[in-house]
């Protein structure tokens, strides 16, 4: 039976390509992510191991705890006076002071603006040159900085930028623009990509100005005397070194730094997973569609086995055994094609200024066995309904003429069904409503959004009817008969066009789920602006995530015509509540933030915020009561070096959005010098009463084009388009792996009409036969994929809905407010259209071969 | 119904038919595993009549109504419907001469499942964009005798009741000429009858030209004329008179 299985996918080639398409494109993004995960992981270890590889140990600010990717980076830093103690401990042969900072400076082209790609994700490092052994560096052309108006540059970055030995080279750091000749081109260890990072060297006493660290070191790297081993002298150093500083092994810390770095980007593996297993279910549905009418077609064939002698558990070996060959064919090339898409999502993040470090692309035994098992298991899974309808086929079948009918959806199956689509919303409501964290949440929604799926699937049959009519009629009207007979081709099996639209409906859906989100955001962010901003200008990063240096704010302070500058900044820090929490502590200019923000006081007022003492704080009404923390309360925070800071819990304010209070804020000052903020998030600029906007405004611009670049002054407006921006590029990083599971489900659609072509040849060789012309017979196809594809589009736009704005309720504590764009979801209903019509192209163009001939011959 | 002219039909010369064709042939394959199903056949169709293309199977009967309704292309020679040269045609033309000169009757019945009865009936005028004239189209379901059973599906529709709508579908451009392929194959022996004598009398009352291909001499008995091919060539071009003469007709060859 398994030579059977083999013939009947030779025999129907083109089904097979189709079918295998659809699992084929779900199992590539699986093995693609696998292979993208591999290759960044490699690439990172590969980095950190270069970078250490001269350093025995290394000693760093100590951590009391992780900060994770969420948070700000932690400021603290080394005092310079330790280097001489390290170096007095027995058995350290040498030991260096230096200075590796990410967040502090900005390399500028010729035009002043930030080098790389725009958005610039990619981190600018600020590092010291160090002394033998322990720099990463080898100098390629010229020699290391030796002056303060000196600059080394990485190769890569050297090499992408066109620059060479002696040429003027222009960085902004934290005191503003200071021009440097570029003293020579260091490649860093063999020559690894530094996935987009740029590292700028100084001498030590440059870099610790430019970053702000005068006296102040981030790290001490130690070289081993002979005979003692790292190890060894890590522990030796732990004896005698502050609580403050830590001493690991240099092989110890870039294992550390790589684990750390390749957690944070352990949610692209999340997210990009995610989008595959909206493919690979997609497929399914396809899988599960095209078995399930080719099983109808071959009832006759099925009857005849049956009438030879063959058992039923024979039938349903064909079948399996030809979902099985499909399944591991299409999975093996779908392994092959995940190559592809890594260089999708390589091409989509260097597109949004984030370039994914890789040294070649790294597949292991996981990008090979999970797509493979994936895959197999989706076919196998989805063929087993039809396999099981096939072995139901009876000898007597062998003798009629037509194929099986349709049969009605029965009781059983409706109320299947209304089971699943009951258990779907219990799911997603437990998942939006009843959980903590999104880690939680997330297989609750998936799950919820599966059960929902295949209900309103196995339902949608009964909404083919209507919506038919509802898309059909217009059709019908402009076109006459064509169009109508479309629409009744469509009703023809409606169970059929069910599923192939809801295959369709899934994308949709999850498209315009993401649109209204999008926009809920973006609506959040702007009405939560109207109701708390009260100044004139917000000054920030021109990536709008950057850090920005606090002399920014000093320095616009003093420009003519401004009222107010009131910065705003934060660290991380563990609060010690019920349960220990990690939480952002914000910092707030207590004197001048009343001038620029209007502040919805639940306890308290403006004058609590100006009064507020170095150990009090001021909490978030939301964030407190989650955290059952009231006014008046005394809690203790320790911040990431370990020192404890109680704090009384002074005034409550509603900001649901966490414009200014994420949790709790305390004074700037306390920030900034006890849990080393070093930089700050964002400045609030209000003009002086009476001072001309304009001109202000203009006197702004040239003041941070001239002295910080990267850093940019915009009005509220501009403020919310750029954060809108901002949404904007993730939702096309969206779209963008939604429309692979769209396409899946195009296919999905041809399929189903190649397949209802060949049943229906015979009729249409009549329909030319009375007069109908090629043209008349390919517009039929087209309206029929057109009205299927409407379908699945229709229904996906109202369950989108429905989910998007349970979800917004669901974050409604959160300040999110919904947000509908039309507009948008017109626009993909339209697409929706142009795809049905494009899906239907092929398909009606071999529904217009077919001759009249057929008509009198065809059995 | 006696025209002693269609007697005469075939001296008359090509010419003188709604339908006629010159010296056609039709050659399937190449080299050696070449095979002729027709060989050099010309006839006229007068208008009016119900002529019978008779002949065992393999005979080229099928082959010649497909050259003559432009289904098929002949290798040589031509064939004319109502002055247009059919085997000069594209496939617009062809398409063209569809809607306007031909009807098809087949075996099958080849109904639109997802259409009503009176639906199918009007599906050609709506195919080319005509209006549909409503006293006709009653008349010939009047005539078909489906007047009650106009908004019944297909399925709805015994085999007999199908090939009756499959006739006024046939009918309802008032073509040149329609084509029946073995119109009763599928049909019990009632139906059939009822059938033919729909043909009869589409060509008695509305002065209809039929041509009807089949192997059935009980069908062939209805005919005017009846022309017996064999082995791609016209073997017999007659008039006859009932079953018996058909028969007769066929044995003698």
């Amino acid at each position: 039976m398994a030579a059977l299985a083999l013939r009947e996918l030779a025999s129907r080639k083109l089904r097979a390509a189709l079918t295998a398409l659809a699992i084929m494109l779900g199992v590539a993004m699986v093995a693609g992510t696998f292979m993208l995960k591999a290759s960044v992981d490699k690439a990172f270890d590969d980095i950190f191991a270069e970078a250490s590889a001269g350093i025995d140990v290394t000693v760093k600010p100590a951590s009391a705890f992780d900060a994770g990717i969420d948070l700000p980076e932690s400021g603290a830093t080394l005092p310079q006076s330790l280097v001489g103690k390290i170096a007095g401990v027995d058995g350290v042969a040498k030991a260096a002071g230096a200075i590796g900072d990410s967040t502090s400076i900005a390399i500028l082209d010729s035009n002043g603006d930030r080098i790389g790609p725009p958005g610039g994700g990619s981190p600018q490092i600020a590092a010291s040159v160090e002394p033998e052994p322990f720099s990463p560096f080898t100098w390629v052309e010229g020699s290391a900085p030796s002056s303060p108006s000196e600059v080394g540059i990485d190769s890569i970055t050297a090499g992408e930028e066109g620059w060479h030995v002696g040429q003027e080279v222009t960085i902004s750091g934290v005191r503003g623009v200071k021009h440097y000749t570029l003293s020579g081109i260091g490649r860093f260890g063999s020559g690894v990509p530094l996935g987009g990072a740029s590292f700028a060297l100084f001498t030590l006493p440059e870099a610790q100005a430019i970053t702000g660290k005068v006296g102040e070191l981030d790290n001490i790297d130690v070289e081993a005397a002979d005979g003692v081993t790292p190890d060894e002298l890590a522990a030796r150093l732990n004896r005698v070194l502050p609580k403050d500083a830590e001493a690991k092994t240099g092989a110890e810390d870039a294992a550390q730094q790589s684990v750390d770095i390749k957690e944070g980007f352990g949610f692209l593996t999340t997210f990009l997973l995610v989008f595959a297993g909206i493919s690979v279910f997609v497929g399914a549905f396809l899988i599960f569609n095209t078995f399930s009418i080719t099983v109808a077609q071959r009832t006759r064939e099925f009857g005849m086995l049956r009438t030879l002698g063959v058992s039923s558990r024979q039938v349903l070996a064909t079948v399996i055994v030809e979902a099985l060959i499909l399944g591991i064919i299409a999975s093996l090339l779908g392994i092959v094609a995940g190559l592809g898409f890594v260089e999708l999502v390589t091409g989509a993040f260097k597109a949004m200024g984030f370039e994914l470090p890789q040294s070649g692309i790294v597949i292991d035994g996981g990008a090979i066995v999970v797509p493979l098992i994936v895959g197999v298991v989706a076919t196998l899974g989805s063929a087993v309904v039809p396999a099981i309808r096939a072995t139901r086929v009876t000898p007597l079948e062998a003798l009629r003429d037509e194929g099986r009918t349709a049969e009605a959806p029965t009781r059983r199956r409706v109320w299947t069904a209304r089971v699943l689509i009951a258990a779907g919303i219990a799911a997603l409501a437990a998942g939006l409503f009843a959980t903590a964290s999104f880690g939680s949440a997330l297989p609750l929604l998936g799950l919820g959004l599966i059960f929902l799926f295949i209900g309103i699937a196995m339902l949608a049959g009964t909404l083919v009817r209507p919506l038919a009519s509802l898309v059909g009629r217009p059709i019908e009207r402009v076109r006459g008969v064509t169009g109508r007979l479309a629409r009744e081709n469509t009703l023809r099996n409606a169970s059929r066009t069910a599923t192939t639209s809801a295959a369709l409906m899934i994308g949709v859906a999850l498209v315009v789920f993401a649109a209204v989100f999008a926009a809920s955001a973006t609506k959040s962010v702007g009405d939560a602006l109207d109701e708390t901003f009260a100044g004139d200008l917000i000054i920030a990063s021109t990536d709008g995530s950057s850090p920005i240096s606090p002399d920014v704010a000093r320095q616009v302070a003093g420009v003519d015509g401004i009222g107010a500058v009131s910065p705003l900044t934060g660290a991380p820090a563990e609060v010690e509540l019920a349960t220990t929490k990690l939480e952002l502590v914000d910092g707030l200019d207590t004197a001048t933030l009343t001038k620029v923000a209007k502040i919805d006081w639940v306890e308290g007022d403006d004058a609590t915020l100006t009064g507020l003492g170095s150990d009090q704080a001021i909490v978030e009404s939301q964030w407190a009561d989650d955290n059952d923390v009231a006014v008046g309360d005394r809690i203790t925070l320790k911040t990431v070096t370990g020192e404890e800071v109680p704090v009384t819990v002074e005034g409550s304010i509603r900001d649901r959005v966490q414009l200014l209070v994420s949790s709790l804020a305390l004074p700037i000052e306390t920030v900034r010098q006890r849990f080393d903020a070093r930089q700050d998030f964002a400045a609030l600029v209000g003009f002086a009463p009476g001072a001309d906007p304009a001109a202000v405004r203009g006197r702004v611009d040239r003041l941070l084009a001239r002295r910080f670049p990267q850093v940019e002054a915009r009005d509220q407006q501009q403020f919310e388009q750029q954060q809108e921006d901002l949404i904007n590029q993730l939702l096309a990083l969206i779209y963008v792996l939604l429309a692979l599971s769209v396409l899946v489900s195009l296919f999905g659609v041809v399929n189903t009409l190649v397949l209802s072509i060949y049943e229906r040849t015979r009729e249409i060789g009549m329909l030319r036969a009375i007069g109908a012309s090629k043209s008349q017979i390919r517009r039929m196809i087209r309206y029929e994929s057109l009205i299927t594809a409407m379908i699945g589009a229709l229904i996906g736009a109202v369950v989108g809905l429905a989910i998007a704005i349970a979800a917004v309720e669901a974050l409604e504590d959160e300040g999110l407010v919904l947000g509908v764009p039309i507009l948008g979801i017109i626009v993909v209903l339209i697409a929706a259209a142009i795809a049905g019509v494009i899906a239907g192209a092929w398909p009606a163009r071999r529904a217009a071969k077919i001759e009249v001939m057929e008509a009198l011959q065809y059995e | 119904m006696t025209d002693d002219g269609a007697a005469t039909a075939v001296e008359a010369g090509a010419a003188a038919g709604i339908v006629s064709c010159r010296e056609l042939s039709r050659r399937f394959g190449e080299g050696d595993a070449a095979v002729d199903a027709l060989r050099g056949v010309t006839l006229a169709f007068p208008k009016g009549q119900l002529t019978a293309i008779v002949g065992p199977s393999g005979s080229g009967k099928s082959t010649l109504m497909h050259l003559l309704a432009g289904l098929d292309r002949p290798t040589g020679g031509q064939a004319w419907i109502d002055g247009v040269e059919v085997t000069a045609l594209d496939d617009k033309g062809l398409t063209a001469l569809r809607r306007e000169k031909l009807g098809f009757i087949f075996q099958f019945f080849n109904l639109v499942p997802v259409l009503d009865a009176a639906e199918n009936v009007e599906l050609p005028l709506k195919i080319a964009g005509r209006d549909v004239d409503p006293a006709w189209r009653d008349r010939l379901l009047a005539t078909v005798g489906l007047t009650n059973r106009t908004t019944h599906r297909p399925a709805e529709l015994s085999g007999g009741e199908q090939q009756r709508v499959s006739v006024a579908r046939a009918l309802i451009t008032r073509p040149a000429v329609v084509f029946a392929d073995e119109p009763t194959g599928n049909l019990d022996s009632k139906s059939g009858t009822g059938i033919l004598e729909l043909l009869r009398t589409s060509v008695d009352e509305f002065g209809q030209t039929v041509v009807i291909v089949t192997h059935d001499p009980k069908v062939a008995a209805v005919a005017d004329r009846v022309i017996v091919l064999a082995d791609g060539r016209v073997a017999a071009d007659r008039r006859v008179s009932g079953e018996d003469d058909v028969i007769a007709l066929m044995r003698d060859l």
